[in-house]
Parts: C-alpha cells; sequence; structure tokens
C-alpha cells in the first residue's frame, strides 16, 4: 500500500517536490561542505559500525550522521547516475572516508566508546545476535579498511536468517505508516534515553540532531506553509525515499546489508528494473532536498538545541501513546506544534533511510518495500534495549496479527482493500481535496461487489431448479394441557400424601337373569296316501291325551263328581236290573198265573226294620223322571220305637233299584198327601194333617242329617228342609191340607215336560199350591237362596238350618163357593177332598169335592165355565170323589173316581161327563183311577175291596177288560207307570200291599204297545157323548 | 461452505452420515435440557440469559456433530409453569429431503423448555 502510494503520489507531488529541491538545494549548497564532513565521519564510524555495533547504535548514529548523507549523496547521485551501486557505495565509502578524517578524529573515537558502552548492554539482551556481535567485536578491534569484502561474505552467512525473517516480514508487510512512524519515533527517542542514561556526549549528540530536527522542522515548516496544497502522498513520498536513506544506512551496518541482499533478491526475482530507475531519480530528488533541509537545520541548530530537545522528548512520548493521533497529526499538516514535531520526527526517521536509496533501486511499489520498512523498524527496536521497546514491539505484532488476518480475509484484491483500510483516515482527508481518485475506488469496490451478488444470484438460480421447496407439515413443537379445576384443587389444598380413590365393593354380587323360553318340540308324521291308521300322526299323542284328560279330570272335579254320581246310579241300577231279572224271572213264571195282566213284577225291598209295620197311604210317580217313586209310610200303630215309630216316611225310590230306598225322609206328623217337584226330582213337597207344608232337599248332603245304624247298613233319616210349622203368624192351613199340587209353569199349551226341567235347574223358580180340607188354597213360591246358613236363619224359623229352599207364602183364595156351602151345610160340612191342576193350563184347577162335584176354578182372571163336573144325573149326592187324572194323551180328558164305585170321563169343556160307569166296581169305592202312560185307551181302577179293574175302551167300553182280586194281600194304594219313551217302552203298576210291600206289575205287551186307532177311538168316544 | 468456483457443479445432497438426524440431535437436548435445568426454579430476571445460554450450548453441540454444510437455527423457548395450556408448533417451507428439525420438551415443577433445532441444508 505503502508502495502505491507512492507510485500514487508521484505523480502528484513531484511538481511541488521539485520545487522544493529547487529551494532547498540554495540552502544544501551552503551547507554542503559541513554536510560533507559531517556525513563523512558518520560513514566511517558506520563502516566500523557495521561490524561491530548494535543495529540500535548505527541508527542512532545515523540518525545523525543522515542530514550529511543525504546531502552527500544527493549530490553524488547527481554526479554519477548512471553508476551501478557498487561503484556508488564505493563512491560513498569514499566520500564517507574524506569526510572521517575531515570532521574528526575526535568524534570517531568518542562514538566508539559509546559504542563499547552499548554493546555491553546489548550483549545483555540480545542473544540471538551473539555471534554477529563477536563479529562485530573483532571488526571493531581490528578496524580493517577491506570490510566490504568481508560484509559481503558475512551477509551470505546472513541472508539464510534473514530468509527465515522473511518470513515474519512477509508477515508484517502490511503494517501501516504509523507502525512505521512509530518505529521511528522509538527511534528518535531512543538518542534521549541514551541521554538520560548520562553520558554528555550522548546528549551532545541528541542535541545535535534535535537541532538538525528543528532546523529540518522549520524548513518543512516554511515549505509547507509555502505549499498549503502539498499532501499526504508528498510526504509519504518523503517518507519512503527517507527510509530508502535509512536503509541505506542501515545496510551499511550488517543488519542492513542483510535486507539488502533480501531486497536484492526480490528486485532480482520482481526484475522492475526501470522502475526502480525511476525511483532512484526520485529518491535522489528527495535527497537533494534532504540535504537542504538539513544544512537548514545545522544552521540554527545551536540555538534551539536545548529547548528542542526535551520537548521532542515530551512530545515523541505523547504522540507514542496514540498512534492514530499521529497519522491524524500527519495528516493536518499546518497545526499545532505538537503535529509539527511528529511530522519532523518522522521526516528524520525517514531521512534516515535515505542512505538506502541506492540499494532499494530496483524497490518498485510492491509491498516488499514495506515490508522491508517495517523489518527495518523492527530491527531497529530489537536493537533497543529499553522495556518501552520491548512492549513496543508487542503492540506492532499485534497490530501485524490483525492486518494480516485483514489481510487474509481479502485476497482478492488485497492492495484496494489494503488502501482503503489504512488509510481510510487518510483517505478521507485526501476525499476532500481529491474527490475524483476516491470515485475510482469506490467504483471499483461497487464493481466488485456487483460481482460477487451476481455470482450468488447465478448461483441461486441455478440451485433452484435442482431443489423442490415445500411447507412442511405443521409440526407440534409443544402441547400442554391446561390443568383442570379438579387436579388444581388437588395440588393446592390437597393433603401431600393422600390420594383420593373410589372402589366398588361386592362386584361379584351380580344378578344374572335369562330370558330365553324353552324351545317346545313335537314331532309330527305325514303318510301319503294314507294308510293304515291315518295320514298324519303324533307319536306322543297317546300320552299327551292322558296327560291332558288327567289334567282336565282333576281341573273338573266337580264335573267328574257329578257324572261319577249319575254313572254310579246307573251303574247300580243296571247290576240290580240284572239280578232282579234273574230272580223275577223264576217269580214271573210262577205268578203269571195269578196276575194275567202282569208281563212280570219285581218288589221293593221294603223289608227293611223302620219300615216294617207301617202302611203304605200313598204311592207316587214324578213325572219328570219317570223311574223315580216316592212311598208314604204311615205312622206305627204301636210305636216300639217311640222317636221314630211316630213319624211318618217316605221313602223315595227308584224303580230300576229296589233293594233300598235312595232316600228316606221322615216327618212327625202324619203326611196326607205328597208330590215331586217339576221336572228333575230333586224336591219332595208334603202336606200334613197338622195343616203344614213341608220340603225336603235331596240335594242336601246326607251327613248333616240323623243317622242310624240298623244292623249293618247305615241309613240316612232326613228331616224337612223347610215347614211352614213354624210360621204361624203367616196365613197357612188350619185344617189338615188335603192336596199339594206343583202349579205348572206355562200358562197354556207348549212343552210340557222340557220347560219346567229348565226352569228348574236354572233356579227354583216354580210354584207350589196346597189345598187344605177347608178348601183354603194357598200357593206358595218356591226359593232356592244362594247360600245355606248353617247356623238357621233368624227370619226363616221354619227353615232347616244349612237348608236352602224355602217356601215364600204368595197367596191364598177359598175355593168354596156359597151354593156349595150352602148345599154342604144341608147334609153335611162341605170338604174338598182333592186338587188338581189343568196339565197344560196353570190357570185352571179342579178341586174334588165330598159331595160328588169336580169344583173349577183360576187362580186370577176371568172363571172358566163349567164350575162344576157332575154326574149325568142332575140329583147330588154327597159322595166323595176319591181320584182325578188327567190322560196324558189329551190334556182335556180327566177321570174322576168316586167313592160308590162309579167312573166318570170328563172333557174339561163340559159339565156333563163324556161317559159314566157306575157299579163297574159292584159298589166298592173307587180308591184310584188312573190312565195308562203308554196306551191312552186303558185305565185301570183299584177299589177298596182290592180289586183292580183294568179298562180297555178299545176292546170294551162298557166294562173293564180285567178285573183281578187281590184277595191274599190286600192293596192299599196303586199307582201307574210307565214311559213311552222311543227304546224302552214299559209301563206297569205298582201296587202297596197291606202287608207293606210294594210289588211292580210289567203289563204285558197289548196293553202296553201303543195302538194307533185308539186316540181315534177316544175321540169318537169324547164326539158320541156330545 | 464449500462452493466449486468457475463449475456450476453443486453438492444438494448431503452424504447420508452427515444428514441432519433428529434423534441424535433430540439426544443432544435432552441431555443438555436434564443437565441444565432439573431443579431450576423460574426466575423472570435469570431466564433470558438462561435461553441464551441454552441455545449457544444446544448449538455449540449440534455443531460438534458432524452436520456438514447443514446452518442450524437453535429455538429455546421457557415458560413458567402455571397450569394454563401452552400450544406451539412451526411451519418451515424447506426441502424435506435435506432439512430436518428436532425438538425436545423438558418440564419440572415450575418452569417448561422447549428446545427445537432446526437444520438446513446449505447448498
Amino acid at each position: 500500500m505503502q508502495s502505491e502510494k507512492k507510485l500514487t503520489k508521484e505523480d502528484t507531488w513531484r511538481p511541488a517536490e521539485l520545487r522544493r529541491h529547487i529551494r532547498e538545494k540554495d540552502s544544501s549548497e551552503r551547507y554542503s561542505r559541513h554536510r560533507e564532513d559531517t556525513d563523512r565521519t558518520r560513514r566511517e564510524g558506520e563502516s566500523m559500525e557495521r561490524r561491530h555495533r548494535d543495529p540500535d547504535r548505527e541508527k542512532l548514529k545515523e540518525k545523525k550522521l543522515r542530514h550529511g548523507d543525504t546531502g552527500d549523496r544527493y549530490a553524488e547521485q547527481k554526479k554519477d547516475r548512471s553508476y551501478d551501486r557498487r561503484s556508488e557505495k564505493d563512491r560513498e565509502r569514499r566520500g564517507e572516508e574524506e569526510r572521517k578524517k575531515q570532521v574528526g578524529d575526535a568524534r570517531n573515537y568518542r562514538e566508539t566508546i559509546l559504542d563499547k558502552e552499548y554493546f555491553r548492554e546489548r550483549e545483555k539482551q540480545k542473544d540471538r545476535h551473539k555471534y554477529k556481535e563477536k563479529d562485530r567485536e573483532k571488526v571493531r578491534e581490528r578496524h580493517s579498511e577491506d570490510w566490504e569484502r568481508r560484509r559481503e561474505d558475512r551477509e551470505k552467512e546472513r541472508r539464510r536468517e534473514e530468509r527465515e525473517k522473511e518470513h515474519r516480514r512477509e508477515r508484517r508487510r502490511h503494517d501501516e505508516s504509523e507502525v512505521r512512524r512509530d518505529q521511528t519515533e522509538k527511534l528518535h527517542r531512543e538518542p534521549g534515553d541514551r541521554q538520560h542514561r548520562g553520558t554528555h556526549d550522548d546528549r551532545r549528540r541528541d542535541k545535535d540532531i534535535q537541532e538538525a530536527k528543528r532546523r529540518s522542522e522549520q524548513s518543512e515548516d516554511r515549505d509547507k506553509k509555502q505549499e498549503h496544497r502539498r499532501n499526504n502522498e508528498e510526504r509519504e513520498r518523503r517518507h519512503k525515499e527517507r527510509r530508502h536513506h535509512d536503509e541505506k544506512d542501515e545496510r551499511e551496518s550488517k543488519e542492513r546489508r542483510e535486507f539488502k541482499k533480501t531486497d536484492d533478491e526480490v528486485r532480482n526475482s520482481h526484475g522492475n528494473r526501470k522502475q526502480t530507475e525511476r525511483e532512484k531519480q526520485k529518491e535522489r530528488h528527495k535527497k537533494e532536498e534532504e540535504g537542504a533541509e538539513r544544512r537548514h537545520k545545522d544552521r540554527g541548530h545551536s540555538e534551539v538545541a536545548k529547548e528542542d530537545l526535551e520537548r521532542d522528548h515530551g512530545e515523541k512520548r505523547s504522540s507514542r501513546k496514540s498512534q492514530s493521533d499521529k497519522s491524524l497529526r500527519h495528516e493536518k499538516m499546518e497545526e499545532e506544534t505538537k503535529v509539527e514535531k511528529a511530522e519532523l520526527a518522522e521526516e528524520e526517521y525517514e531521512e534516515d533511510f535515505e542512505d538506502y536509496e541506492e540499494d532499494f533501486e530496483d524497490l518498485d511499489e510492491s509491498a516488499e518495500e514495506t515490508e522491508d520498512e517495517v523489518h527495518d523498524g523492527k530491527e531497529e527496536q530489537t536493537a533497543q534495549p529499553s522495556k518501552e521497546i520491548e512492549s513496543i514491539r508487542r503492540a506492532m505484532a499485534e497490530e501485524n496479527e490483525r492486518a494480516g488476518t485483514a489481510q487474509s480475509r481479502r485476497s482478492i484484491d488485497r492492495e484496494e482493500e489494503e488502501h482503503v483500510s489504512k488509510g481510510s483516515e487518510r483517505n478521507q482527508s485526501k476525499i476532500s481535496r481529491h474527490g475524483k481518485f476516491i470515485d475510482f475506488v469506490a467504483a471499483k469496490q461497487r464493481e466488485v461487489s456487483q460481482k460477487a451478488a451476481a455470482k450468488q444470484k447465478k448461483r441461486g438460480a441455478e440451485l433452484l431448479h435442482l431443489i423442490d421447496l415445500d411447507f412442511s407439515l405443521t409440526c407440534s413443537l409443544l402441547d400442554i394441557p391446561p390443568v383442570s379445576e379438579y387436579e388444581m384443587y388437588i395440588k393446592s389444598f390437597g393433603n401431600a400424601n393422600t390420594k383420593q380413590a373410589y372402589v366398588q365393593c361386592n362386584e361379584d354380587n351380580t344378578d344374572r337373569d335369562v330370558q330365553t323360553e324353552e324351545i317346545e318340540i313335537c314331532e309330527k308324521w305325514t303318510q301319503h296316501p294314507p294308510e293304515f291308521s291315518g295320514a298324519c300322526g303324533d307319536p306322543n299323542f297317546s300320552q299327551e291325551a292322558q296327560d291332558k284328560t288327567r289334567d282336565e279330570l282333576i281341573l273338573d272335579s266337580q264335573q267328574l263328581m257329578s257324572f261319577l254320581d249319575s254313572a254310579s246310579q246307573v251303574m247300580v241300577v243296571l247290576l240290580e236290573e240284572d239280578q232282579a231279572e234273574r230272580k223275577s224271572l223264576r217269580k214271573l213264571t210262577t205268578q203269571t198265573d195269578s196276575l194275567s195282566f202282569s208281563d212280570g213284577s219285581l218288589q221293593l225291598n221294603t223289608t227293611l226294620p223302620f219300615l216294617s209295620g207301617r202302611q203304605i197311604s200313598l204311592v207316587h210317580f214324578s213325572q219328570g223322571q219317570k223311574h223315580t217313586m216316592l212311598s208314604v209310610h204311615m205312622p206305627k200303630v204301636q210305636a216300639s220305637t217311640p222317636h221314630l215309630d211316630s213319624c211318618s216316611m217316605v221313602c223315595v225310590w227308584n224303580i230300576w233299584e229296589p233293594s233300598r230306598p235312595q232316600k228316606i225322609l221322615i216327618y212327625e206328623a202324619e203326611i196326607q198327601c205328597c208330590c215331586f217337584s217339576p221336572g228333575k226330582s230333586t224336591l219332595v213337597f208334603a202336606g200334613t194333617q197338622v195343616g203344614s207344608v213341608v220340603l225336603w232337599d235331596l240335594r242336601e248332603n246326607s251327613s248333616n242329617h240323623y243317622k242310624l245304624k240298623i244292623g249293618e247298613d247305615e241309613w240316612t233319616f232326613r228331616h224337612p228342609t223347610f215347614s211352614t210349622d213354624a210360621v204361624m203368624s203367616s196365613p197357612g192351613h188350619a185344617s189338615p191340607v188335603a192336596s199339594v199340587e206343583v202349579i205348572p209353569s206355562f200358562v197354556a199349551g207348549g212343552l210340557r215336560a222340557e220347560v219346567p226341567l229348565l226352569a228348574f235347574e236354572e233356579g227354583l223358580s216354580f210354584q207350589l199350591a196346597s189345598l187344605d180340607e177347608s178348601g183354603m188354597l194357598n200357593i206358595w213360591v218356591v226359593v232356592e237362596l244362594p247360600k245355606g246358613n248353617e247356623a238357621g236363619s233368624l227370619t226363616d224359623l221354619g227353615l232347616r238350618p244349612g237348608g236352602k229352599v224355602k217356601l215364600l207364602h204368595s197367596s191364598s183364595l177359598l175355593t168354596v163357593q156359597r151354593p156349595l156351602l150352602k148345599v154342604a151345610g144341608t147334609a153335611r160340612p162341605f170338604q174338598t177332598m182333592l186338587l188338581k191342576y189343568h196339565p197344560t193350563d196353570s190357570n185352571q184347577f179342579f178341586i174334588g169335592t165330598n159331595l160328588g162335584l169336580v169344583s173349577h176354578g183360576t187362580s186370577h182372571g176371568l172363571k172358566t165355565p163349567p164350575q162344576f163336573y157332575g154326574f149325568q144325573e142332575v140329583e147330588e149326592r154327597t159322595v166323595d170323589i176319591n181320584s182325578i187324572h188327567f190322560s196324558p194323551f189329551r190334556p182335556n180328558l180327566f177321570l174322576v173316581g168316586c167313592a160308590d164305585g162309579s167312573i166318570r170321563l170328563h172333557t174339561v169343556n163340559h159339565e156333563q161327563p163324556v161317559a159314566e160307569w157306575k157299579n163297574s166296581t159292584a159298589g166298592e169305592p173307587v180308591i184310584s183311577a188312573q190312565w195308562a202312560q203308554t196306551r191312552p185307551a186303558i185305565f185301570s181302577v183299584l177299589d177298596a175291596a182290592s180289586n183292580l179293574h183294568i179298562w180297555d175302551m178299545m176292546k170294551d167300553d162298557a166294562q173293564p177288560l180285567i178285573t183281578k182280586k187281590m184277595s191274599t194281600d190286600g192293596v192299599t194304594a196303586m199307582a201307574v207307570f210307565g214311559d213311552s219313551g222311543h227304546q224302552n217302552t214299559y209301563s206297569g203298576i205298582a201296587l202297596a200291599h197291606e202287608s207293606g210291600k210294594i210289588e211292580l206289575h210289567y203289563f204285558t205287551p197289548t196293553l202296553t204297545v201303543l195302538n194307533p186307532t185308539e186316540e181315534k177311538k177316544l175321540e169318537s168316544i169324547m164326539t158320541e157323548a156330545f | 461452505m464449500v462452493e466449486v468456483e468457475g463449475s456450476d457443479s453443486y453438492l444438494i445432497r448431503p452424504n447420508h452420515q452427515h444428514k441432519f438426524k433428529p434423534t441424535i440431535v433430540k439426544e443432544y437436548i435432552h441431555e443438555i435440557l436434564r443437565e441444565r435445568l432439573s431443579g431450576v426454579l423460574y426466575d423472570p430476571e435469570s431466564v433470558p440469559e438462561l435461553t441464551r445460554s441454552l441455545a449457544e450450548a444446544v448449538k455449540d453441540k449440534v455443531k460438534n456433530a458432524g452436520f456438514d454444510k447443514y446452518k442450524l437455527i437453535v429455538q429455546v423457548i421457557i415458560g413458567e409453569q402455571r397450569g394454563q395450556g401452552v400450544k406451539m408448533s412451526s411451519k418451515c417451507l424447506w426441502d424435506a429431503d435435506t432439512d430436518n428439525y428436532a425438538a425436545d420438551v423438558f418440564m419440572n415443577e415450575s418452569l417448561f423448555c422447549l428446545v427445537a433445532v432446526f437444520g438446513s441444508y446449505y447448498y
């Protein structure tokens, strides 16, 4: 950089330099004499010193001598510019020798002494220069004049060392001018130091130096004032030249020589001869100038010397402190004396190099120069004994390093950049003065930066083709969920070592429930075409059916009981029938003779102990159940057992079951009349001699009744369920009840059998009429209670405890009419004997009286004629009517049997009888006259003489067909039975004997089988009569 | 940044052994965080400095891991744990073949610290 500056400066500063030269030449000429002397002396000294002195000291001396030297040299150079270096040096040497001689040996001597002193000091400090110093010592002693030859030898030796040092130099190549200046200043100070060390000579010398400096300074000041425009470049140029001077001087010393050698080498390599030539010229100019300066200085040196000395010292120190300051000061020349002094010092330093000029002829502006300079400075420093120098050196090293690094960074345009960085401040000052130059630098910079940018851009563009940039997926780096309130609470308020936990105990105690239903499986089979047992079937069916029936049986136990009841009866009947038939067959065979009409007979077992000795007053068959019969047994005449014998008994029989009666009913009083309930024969009604109407409910359980064990068999004696005895207040019968009759539930027409049956099953809803002998007719309503009261009823006193059927009095009417009463009054008390209702019309009833008349009445409504049914004869006879019987085939036809033995056949509509048979019974009272059940034309009559007459009007309507006299055993009662049913048509007659036997005789088929013409015959008889 | 001057050939893919490996980096981060932050309480005064030093430490460590030609970006975030929810995410425009990132989180009673290292390949 320095070199460059020089180059640039050369152009600018040359005219000014020249001017200065011109001026200085004048002065230099004046002092040339003196200068030459001093130079010579110094040269001489130097020549010797080169061998034996330390570089530091040499420098010192050189500084002293510089002024003269330069001047001399300038002069010499001017003389022989074309000479080569050798010759120049020779010349110099010669000149120096001359000077030596002239100026004084004393001085030389003095210097040698000084040299010795310094050498001692140096020895301590510097080890590496030891061998050099030895050489020097030798040289010093010898004072040989052919030093040059030796020097060359030594230089060769040194070269090696120097090469090593060159490395260092190279490092410091970029040392800034300030550094160099510093060094020079240090050098300047050195003399002062030496003075302090106490040698008057030294001081003296220093004074000289200072004077010289002063002078040069003054002269310079002057120049500067004159040429204000003179810029740094000029000065630098001078610097350089001065440096060359110094180098030259130093070259005279050993180190200088070495440098020079290296420089030579460098120069050779560069081979810039022409440039160096130019340089030389410039340097020569400079030398001239400086020569002039020195002369000038010399002039006034004696006066100002001392003051300057002191001042210089101070100033130099201060300047040393800040290098930058100094550089600044350099730039601003016209300023304070301090600055001036610094500059002066610099210049002085530069002047030191003047001697070097020739040596560095070939050096171009390249960095090598500065290198050398730096090295020089360094060399000089090392020569210095002071510690300050050491510290400075350190600072230098640092700065060098810094510079070095800076340099390494900018390898491309090193020079330029150095230029910028080092001389930045200076450049700025320059910029103010020389804009053009700065523009150039900036442009260059810009160019460079643009180039770099373009390169980067190109690179980027190329790379972008190769690379795909893409957005990465959003990567979640951190996700801390907020703390929940509960956690926060536990964290802050919860106990440290507790934890909350929830436990559910008894977990295994769970309920399990399955709700699937069993699958029902059943097997079925089918066969096509059907074979054997059928087309389909079920292997399990029979079993299931049994199960089902069993279940049903269990479920319908009541139904089963009823079934068993009836079935057992049937079975019993069948068994008894079978047994009885076998017995009766034998009997029948024996008895056929006796009873012509009988086709067979069977005997009811009335040989029971409680029945024995009782007469049978009545035998009666049920209308509904035609096989059911009851027999009324009169109380015993001679009562053996007062309790039972005094009672009349009613036995209910099933004619198929003759072995024993089904039910035995007892009542305390004598029973006058008796009848069954309509339909099913469950109730038995009876009218007693004491005027009461009683009823028995055959359905009652036998356990509720009095039981008596007679022999092996146990018999149940049933007391009446209801009796009107207790109802004394109510209208009952005051006289013995002559007859009880069930009032048919239908008024007229309709079915006879079924309706009452149904009505009965639905509930007992029928009426009962009872007629007493006084003619009082009471009508009762039969009521069945839904539930019997075991404890007995409070209101119905006549009801037996547990009984469920009772009679309610409905109405009563007096059937006897006045004319009859009047008539009766004449003869005997009127009696009503018998009551019959019209079988198909419940409104009409017929009452048999004791006047031989049948009274015809109605329960309600208008009376229907005829009022009476009487005899064919008009006369009245007091004859009891013992029997009235309606024909089962022709409801309008009825038989009347009278006590006088006459039998009348009446129709309902006529008062006169259809037919009347008198004396048929031979005057014997008719006890009973009854139609046969299977044949309409046949009826049987029993008279009191136990004669049984059977009439068949088909065969003979005037007299009975058969008359049978029961002589052996009188017959007390007779009843006809029979069923004109579809399958088994039978009919017969029951005969109650006095002995108490009851015989059932079946009619022969001729009497039984219906003749289709019979009804017509009966019709004809009726029509014939009227 | 080695650049072959004058020629237009570029090294646009790192060698496998020099590739940015998130698992390794994550381990580094984890170690450093554990060493430096275990038992540390959140202190607003010192945390800025702590983040810087952590970033430096992580950067140095990762630099020595031998990911050549990688530019590294180290992001350190330290926050106080106060029960608040925090959500952070990043999105990058980069060359997914070469570039990658590694992140690790350290948490203790008083603070959480997230370190994310993004490695971007310099071609």
